[in-house]
């Protein structure tokens, strides 16, 4: 295979335990981690190398499941299977624990902040998706709780411009939601994975959304205006699947990262493997093909659980395992 | 690769029934033939395992997958990839089942509740001998 | 199968993927028969269990029935309920009943029906009538069924009112001495409660108002004050509730609604206002051919053949009454117009009195799962400012229920509700003081009975539901 995939540097993030999730803030010199143990670490460059800034330890009685980065940059919310999430507040070099969101019934598998950074959406074993708000105290209050799904949500995530939302699950489904009067609504429902859908990841525009399951696929959403008669048409939203990556990996696809600067797309596999697809140009917007454009076969020693394209670098890569590893990578494009 | 079964069905046979008193073995939830190996590169491998809960309703055949799932985790020598299903027929829910046992996320976050974690303990001690 | 119970249940449905009947992890309690010796137990075929003894002779065993009190008790899920539900408290039961009644000669039930006022409202936007038509029109349609008598919710409501007024003022009264004494908070909306006392347990119990809800006052109605005056035992009267919403049928079987020493339920069977029109369309029939009937005024809040109804919410207007009378008794003050500040969204309202440029009383209505969270949220943080809330489980509360009718195709769900809610306030409304029969009922019913069954028959027990540790049967 190509080897445009080069190792900068890897990192024993979390000893002894899962590094379940890699995320970088949005100016894109920080990188947050966290894992089995419970805790957060927060990365960033010294020279040539990426050392630990600092540990967020006591905010979680149970694995740290997932991170988000508010768009500010000032505060980060982590998501438990201890049902809480925790909001954090970042002081100088320092985070301080703002508050502590509770109301799940038991994990919560994935938080997400709005583009306006006003609105906050968690997700659940529970099966229900919560949308929070923000107000100028930091105070939080619930704004809707959505019980669309009806299995366990492994993942939320906002559209890049809009306030739409959508979520993944174990029912195999995705869902788009929007606000309609005074409350939130499923206005669509994409079926065509056949397992677990694990991750979401919209292009830079959100006009299309990368899904990754247990499936072993990729699948390629894209929005469709209503008129246009295209895809299932439900409400005034329409998405339609133009593209399925299959037979590349070799296990579960964990997760899919659209990168906003190069539309390059990069994948974390149950195969130990990272690889980065690149769309072929001058393709049928309907039927766009994408091509392998790196495989990284043992990235990690075990299970890759998170992939981030850092959002000011071109082509520079974090990944996480199961082996409690970070590595951080850089995808150089070859013609 | 049988060699390698043999080592998996060493770890696998001594866990105890969560409720009985007996281990997988000797309720014939586990036998040899259930272990099935597979070369995925030269020093990793594809595990297999079918087990048959002892009646078809039975509510613990998560847990028991559950204990397949932990103690070879922590016990197998070689690195490997594992998959544990029910053996086809046993189990009036078996696809959930399957779907359950094999999501690493939902195990990882059963292992952390404490009821859970005590009994899956008790089910994969070693036995003394 | 979706689940027809409020989001708020749903939600305390900790997670099943396995149909109920292998997903309950409820123990059973099991007659056990001295035996003599080992006995080997086998699955047939055909799925049953059968147990076979040393002589090699078979014995079919008994199935495990859960109950749905077991549900109730039991942290576990909710899904186990719905089914046992389905199959105890339906349409089709109050069918068998009147079959049974028409078959027997000696065994016959005295059925009587009680219909909530949300219900006939929502039936009316169906079918294209007044909410006091529907009213009529039902008592006819179950008489023809072979119903004895039929009550209207209305009435007992006007005792739900009463109490919770009474306990409200008292509990502003010792708020200095007990600081779980406000706010209180509603207790009529079922899918509030059994969320209450599944996920928060000894912390909210104590604000939620003891008052009984109308459904179980007219428990207390039909299966006391009436079977009495009927010489009729608890027993020999079946009584169904006719209600918005399906969480009633968890109500219904509480066992704190349930006479122990006559073994039977204050309401035996709960079905919903879309399992009327079931019923309708079963005996292919609509409302609008059926005569209007006479009205069975006994139990029902009716002037001139016309229904009267409550001012406020369509929940019931908890909110309004307790506010008003408490603004007189404690404050001094009369409110005429209430006047409703939306807060967050439309499901949020707040209604404050202010003296001398200070709020005395505030109160507000808290509907849906997102604000009933909001709330709960506020009170563990010590940041509730509210004296008394009316806590609801839907969306837009009672006549939004799940057991509602549903929009014919095509139509609008949103004009549909807005018609429904049109229809349900256009009933002259009665202050509750002012029935006298209602009075009358506390003079000599209620003060027969002395004052502490009078307590047991106006007001309830909530009860924490422990979370299970036991790891056997805990999903994950």
């Amino acid at each position: 295979m190509k080897e445009n995939l080069t190792l900068i540097q890897r990192l024993n993030a979390h000893p002894d335990s899962r590094c379940w999730f890699v995320g970088w803030n949005p100016n894109g010199t920080l990188l947050a981690s966290c894992g089995g143990d419970k805790a957060i670490r927060i990365w960033g460059r010294e020279g040539d190398s990426w050392v630990c800034k600092g540990v967020l330890e006591d905010g979680h009685q149970r694995t740290v499941r997932k991170l988000a980065w508010s768009p500010c940059g000032n505060y980060l919310a982590s998501a438990s299977f201890d049902a809480t999430t925790c909001i954090w507040k970042k002081k100088n070099d320092d985070f301080e624990s703002l508050t502590v969101l509770e109301g799940h019934e038991n994990e919560v598998k994935c938080v997400s902040w709005a583009p306006s950074g006003n609105l906050l959406a968690t997700c659940s074993r529970d099966k229900s998706v919560w949308i929070w708000e923000v107000d100028e105290e930091d105070d939080y209050e619930c704004v809707t709780v959505l019980n669309s799904h009806t299995q366990d949500v492994k993942h939320v995530a906002w559209h890049p411009t809009q306030e739409l939302l959508v979520s993944a699950s174990y029912d195999n489904n995705i869902c788009i939601y929007k606000e309609v009067d005074d409350d939130w609504e499923c206005q669509a429902t994409l079926q065509g994975h056949t397992s677990t859908v694990w991750n979401l990841s919209f292009s830079a525009t959100g006009e299309r959304l990368a899904s990754c399951s247990d499936d072993r696929t990729v699948k390629i959403w894209k929005e469709y205006l209503a008129e246009s008669g295209q895809g299932e048409l439900i409400g005034d939203i329409s998405w339609k699947c133009v593209c399925t990556l299959s037979g590349y990996h070799g296990r579960a696809v964990y997760d899919v990262d659209w990168c906003r600067l190069t539309g390059a797309l990069a994948t974390a596999s149950g195969d130990d493997a990272v690889r980065v697809f690149k769309e072929e140009s001058s393709t049928d917007p309907d039927q766009p093909l994408f091509s392998l454009a790196a495989h990284m076969p043992k990235a990690h020693s075990q299970d890759v659980n998170s992939v981030a394209w850092n959002p000011k670098e071109a082509g520079l890569l974090a990944t996480c395992s199961d082996s409690g590893d970070i590595a951080i990578w850089r995808f150089q494009e070859q013609d | 690769m049988e060699e390698k079964a043999l080592e998996v069905y060493d770890v696998i046979r001594t866990i105890r029934d969560p409720e009985k008193p007996n281990t997988l073995e000797e309720l014939d939830v586990v036998t040899e033939k259930c272990v099935e190996v597979q070369e995925l590169s030269h020093d990793e491998y594809l595990i297999i395992i079918k087990f048959s809960p002892t009646v078809p309703h039975c509510s613990l055949a998560t847990l028991i997958g559950l204990c397949l799932q932990v103690k070879l985790q922590r016990c197998l020598p070689f690195k490997h990839k594992l998959e544990i299903y029910i053996s086809e027929g046993t189990h009036s829910t078996e696809e959930d089942i399957n779907k359950q046992i094999n999501d690493k996320e939902r195990v990882a976050a059963a292992m952390e509740n404490p009821n859970l974690r005590d009994i899956v303990e008790q089910c994969v001690i070693e036995p003394d001998d | 199968m979706a689940s027809v119970f409020s989001g708020v249940l749903q939600l305390t449905d900790l997670d099943d993927f396995i149909t109920p009947s292998q997903e309950c992890v409820k123990p059973v309690k099991i007659e056990k028969k001295q035996g003599k010796s080992v006995a080997k137990i086998q699955i047939e075929d055909d799925g049953t269990y059968v147990q076979i003894n040393p002589a090699g002779q078979k014995q079919k065993l008994e199935k495990a029935k859960i109950t749905l009190n077991d549900c109730l008790a039991c942290s576990g899920c909710i899904t186990s309920a719905e089914s046992v539900l389905i199959t105890q408290q339906s349409h089709e039961e109050l069918f068998k009943v009147l079959r049974n009644n028409k078959a027997s000669a000696t065994e016959k039930k005295v059925v009587v029906v009680s219909v909530s006022p949300q219900s006939r409202a929502s039936l009316a936007a169906f079918y294209g009538l007044s909410s006091s038509e529907v009213g009529r029109r039902l008592t006819s349609f179950f008489k023809g069924l072979g119903v004895h008598h039929v009550f209207d919710t209305s009435f007992s409501r006007t005792f739900s009112l009463l109490e919770s007024q009474r306990e409200f003022v008292e509990r502003f009264q010792r708020k200095e001495q007990d600081s779980r004494a406000l706010p209180m908070m509603t207790s009529a909306c079922p899918g509030w409660i059994c969320y209450a006392e599944k996920t928060h347990g000894d912390f909210i119990l104590p604000y939620i108002s003891t008052t009984r809800s109308p459904q179980a006052m007219m428990g207390s109605l039909v299966k006391g004050y009436f079977a009495e005056q009927q010489g009729l035992s608890p027993q020999q009267i079946y009584h169904v509730a006719v209600m918005p919403c399906f969480d009633k049928k968890l109500e219904a079987s509480r066992p704190d609604f349930y006479l122990n020493k006559a073994e039977s339920r204050e309401v035996d069977c709960v079905i919903t206002s879309g399992e009327v029109q079931k019923m309708l369309e079963e005996e292919k029939v609509t409302l609008n051919e059926i005569e209007d009937g006479p009205l069975d005024t006994l139990f029902s809040n009716v002037k001139d053949g016309e229904f009267l109804s409550h001012a406020g919410s369509g929940s019931g207007g908890y909110l309004h009454h307790v506010f008003t009378y408490a603004a007189r008794q404690i404050f001094g003050e009369e409110t005429k117009e209430l006047t409703y500040k939306i807060l967050r969204n439309k499901d949020f309202q707040e209604v404050t009195l202010e003296k001398d440029g200070a709020v005395v009383l505030s109160f507000a209505s808290t509907y849906g799962f997102r604000n009933i969270q909001n709330l709960v949220q506020k009170l563990k943080r010590g940041k509730s400012p509210y004296h008394f809330v009316e806590v609801m489980a839907c969306p837009s509360g009672c006549l939004n229920g799940g057991g509602q009718l549903k929009p014919s195709p095509g139509q609008n769900p949103k004009e549909f509700l807005q018609r429904v809610e049109t229809l349900y306030k256009a009933e002259v409304a009665q202050t509750p003081e002012d029935d006298a029969r209602v009075a009358e009922l506390y003079q000599s019913w209620l003060r027969s009975v002395g004052e502490e069954h009078a307590r047991e028959l106006l007001h309830t027990n909530y009860h924490a539901v422990e979370k299970m540790t036991n790891g056997l049967t805990m999903k994950w």
